[in-house]
């Protein structure tokens, strides 16, 4: 394909402003399209990593079931931590988690949180550290001492910033009075179920005497010995709870098990469903609008039967007239194509600031986007370029 | 001598097919003969095949029967695109009644198409262009559009275009059908200076004054040649 070519299908569509402008707004959005939508899922993929970040893909967690109407909902408590860790071989660390909400205020500022009892191992098993301060020790624990540890975010709501300066204060929860020991290190991880950010630590006896309602949520969190003994272990805390809850061989589990790597996979195979479906919304338009294309180089072929009599008889073979009425479609979606980029990033940049979900741009959607446009000019150009070369000449002539 | 015959047709039909299979014969074993810078007119009643026969020596129809020999090359048998496409490139020039220039693109551009097809370089073609529209007086108009030239001033774009790639032949077909009678003898005075250096001229036309500037008048009628040289009568009105 020659420069002329190129430039003569260049003039050929510079003719008709309109029409072509019209004809790669479809190619404009199916690419913008492909590529909004790459970035949506690649910004699900990254929430789902962030939101998990602070789990070991060994560690397994252990929830009392929540029946309604099953008199004592959970057996699960403390006390089966102590047993875990005795048992089970394949059982490194183990940690009960006590969780309910409350209010946190300090002087004027107050704000809702997420509670969490726990011991001194529940902070190795989540990886968390201290920022400012410490971490809340095993004494205590057992000492039921009227300590907490803030999340970062919690920290910055009462007292401007998360500094130093919070530690020894006196903030109160549910009118209980209690000083801070230490602040998180800020975990990032953004709209999750767990935010340790926006979540206080107290001691897990404390809590649990001082603090919650009898009933409160309890959980245990354990840490197998190796990624590969997740099942086994799982097996292992199954066995030792029933024996230790003493349920009969036909009754039920009252507890559940879920160990991160399942939890992991089930969050990312939802993102990645959700970025499969949202492809194939892309493709059905990059489909439709590739029809579009071939619907207005039919109707440029019709319109313009008489030029391709007049190339025929001025000596234009099958070839150059394919390839110009070729080239011209392949250049109305590249344009296309490059301005569907140009609208994709400017989408994401607006997707970004309004802050509703979180995008991540990706060079395989641009890539795949625009990939995609020069092969449904090609695709849907070649039908109608082939039918325009093959007009008889003379027939081409005669028709106005 | 077959050497001086530019064209020569040995019994040549031609026939059209309807869609239902009916077939129409247009030319009926026809035998022509042009010689190298002869100014030939082609006259007879419409229908009787002249625009046909114009097609059929411009390869842009294949003969259904007989021989064509196009400077002693029998191509009567050619199929091929790419070879046909070449003999109207660059053996044989085009003008047609209604100029069939492109409205896009300015004169210069019209008269440079065939030189792109024939991969003549930018800087050479428009060189030639210019030159071949300045020396019939469309210097002055190079960059005009065909709706901004008048009607004898697009028929002589439409020339230029024919002659760009040095055509053995320009084949007309009624060139000055949609012209008034003083452009008419403008293009008529062009086609006199073709034939003074050197090239052949064939033309389809109805009109007797237009056909008395040939040489020659070849008479068709029903597909056949009735008459090789025939002479115009006072009373000729077709």
């Amino acid at each position: 394909m020659s420069f002329d070519t190129i430039k003569m299908a260049l003039g050929a569509l510079l003719s008709n402003k309109i029409r072509t402008l019209l004809s790669m707004l479809g190619i404009i959005i199916g690419v913008c399209t492909v590529i909004v939508v790459f970035a949506i899922g690649q910004g699900a993929q990254k929430d789902v990593a962030d939101q998990y970040k602070n789990l070991s893909v060994n560690s397994i967690m252990i929830m009392g079931n929540m029946q309604r109407g099953a008199g004592s909902s959970s057996k699960i408590s403390a006390d089966d931590v102590e047993v875990i860790l005795e048992k089970c071989q394949y059982i490194g660390e183990a940690t009960a988690v006590a969780q309910s909400n409350g209010t946190i205020s300090y002087v004027q500022e107050s704000s809702t949180v997420s509670i969490t009892g726990s011991d001194n191992s529940f902070f190795g098993i989540s990886n968390l550290e201290a920022q400012y301060g410490r971490i809340l020790t095993d004494e205590d624990n057992l000492q039921s001492s009227s300590v907490v540890v803030l999340g970062s975010t919690v920290a910055e709501t009462l007292f401007g910033e998360a500094s130093d300066a919070a530690l020894g204060e006196t903030v109160t929860i549910d009118s209980k009075k209690l000083e801070v020991v230490g602040i998180l290190t800020e975990n990032g991880s953004s709209g999750s179920t767990m935010n340790y950010d926006e979540s206080i630590f107290v001691p897990y006896n404390y809590a649990k005497k001082k603090l919650f309602s009898e009933k409160s949520n309890v959980m245990l969190m354990a840490l197998a010995n190796d990624v590969d003994y997740v099942d086994a272990a799982i097996e292992e805390v199954t066995a030792v709870l029933r024996t230790e809850h003493g349920l009969k061989s036909s009754a039920a589990d009252d507890f559940k098990i879920m160990d991160a790597g399942s939890m992991v996979g089930a969050a990312q195979s939802s993102a990645s469903t959700l970025t499969m479906l949202l492809t194939l919304v892309a493709t059905v338009v990059l489909l439709v609008s590739g029809i579009g294309i071939m619907n207005v180089m039919f109707v440029t072929v019709a319109e313009r039967t008489k030029e391709i009599g007049i190339a025929k008889a001025i000596g234009g073979t099958q070839s150059e007239i394919l390839g110009q009425f070729l080239s011209e479609s392949v250049i109305l979606s590249m344009i296309g194509g490059l301005l569907g980029v140009g609208t994709g990033q400017a989408a994401i940049s607006m997707i970004e600031n309004m802050n509703l979900i979180s995008v991540t741009p990706t060079v395989m959607g641009v890539a795949i986007g625009f990939g995609f446009s020069v092969f449904v000019g090609v695709f849907f150009g070649f039908y109608p370029a082939l039918k325009a070369s093959k007009l008889d000449p003379v027939d081409a002539l005669r028709s106005e | 001598m077959e050497e001086e015959k530019i064209i020569r047709m040995e019994n040549v039909h031609k026939s059209y097919f309807l869609a239902n299979g009916e077939e129409i014969p247009v030319l009926r074993g026809l035998n022509v003969e042009i010689a190298e810078g002869e100014f030939v007119a082609i006259m007879g009643q419409s229908g009787g095949g002249k625009t046909t026969l114009l097609n059929v020596i411009g390869c842009l129809h294949p003969l259904s029967e007989g021989k064509y020999y196009f400077a002693g090359e029998d191509i009567g048998e050619v199929r091929d695109d790419f070879t046909l496409a070449f003999i109207r490139n660059k053996k044989i020039g085009f003008v047609f009644q209604q100029f069939n220039l492109l409205s896009r693109l300015s004169a210069l551009q019209n008269v440079c198409l065939p030189a792109i097809y024939a991969g003549v370089e930018k800087s050479q073609r428009e060189a030639k262009a210019r030159q071949i529209l300045e020396s019939i007086g469309l210097g002055d108009r190079i960059s005009h559009k065909p709706t901004e030239l008048s009607g004898g001033q697009q028929q002589r774009v439409a020339i230029a275009r024919a002659l760009i790639n040095d055509p053995e032949i320009v084949l007309a077909d009624e060139p000055t059908g949609a012209l008034d009678s003083s452009s008419g003898k403008e293009i008529m005075q062009i086609f006199l200076g073709l034939k003074d250096k050197g090239k052949t001229v064939l033309m389809v036309t109805h009109t007797p004054e237009v056909a008395r500037y040939a040489d020659r008048i070849i008479y068709i009628r029903d597909g056949q040649v009735v008459d090789h040289d025939y002479k115009l009568r006072q009373s000729d009105e077709f």
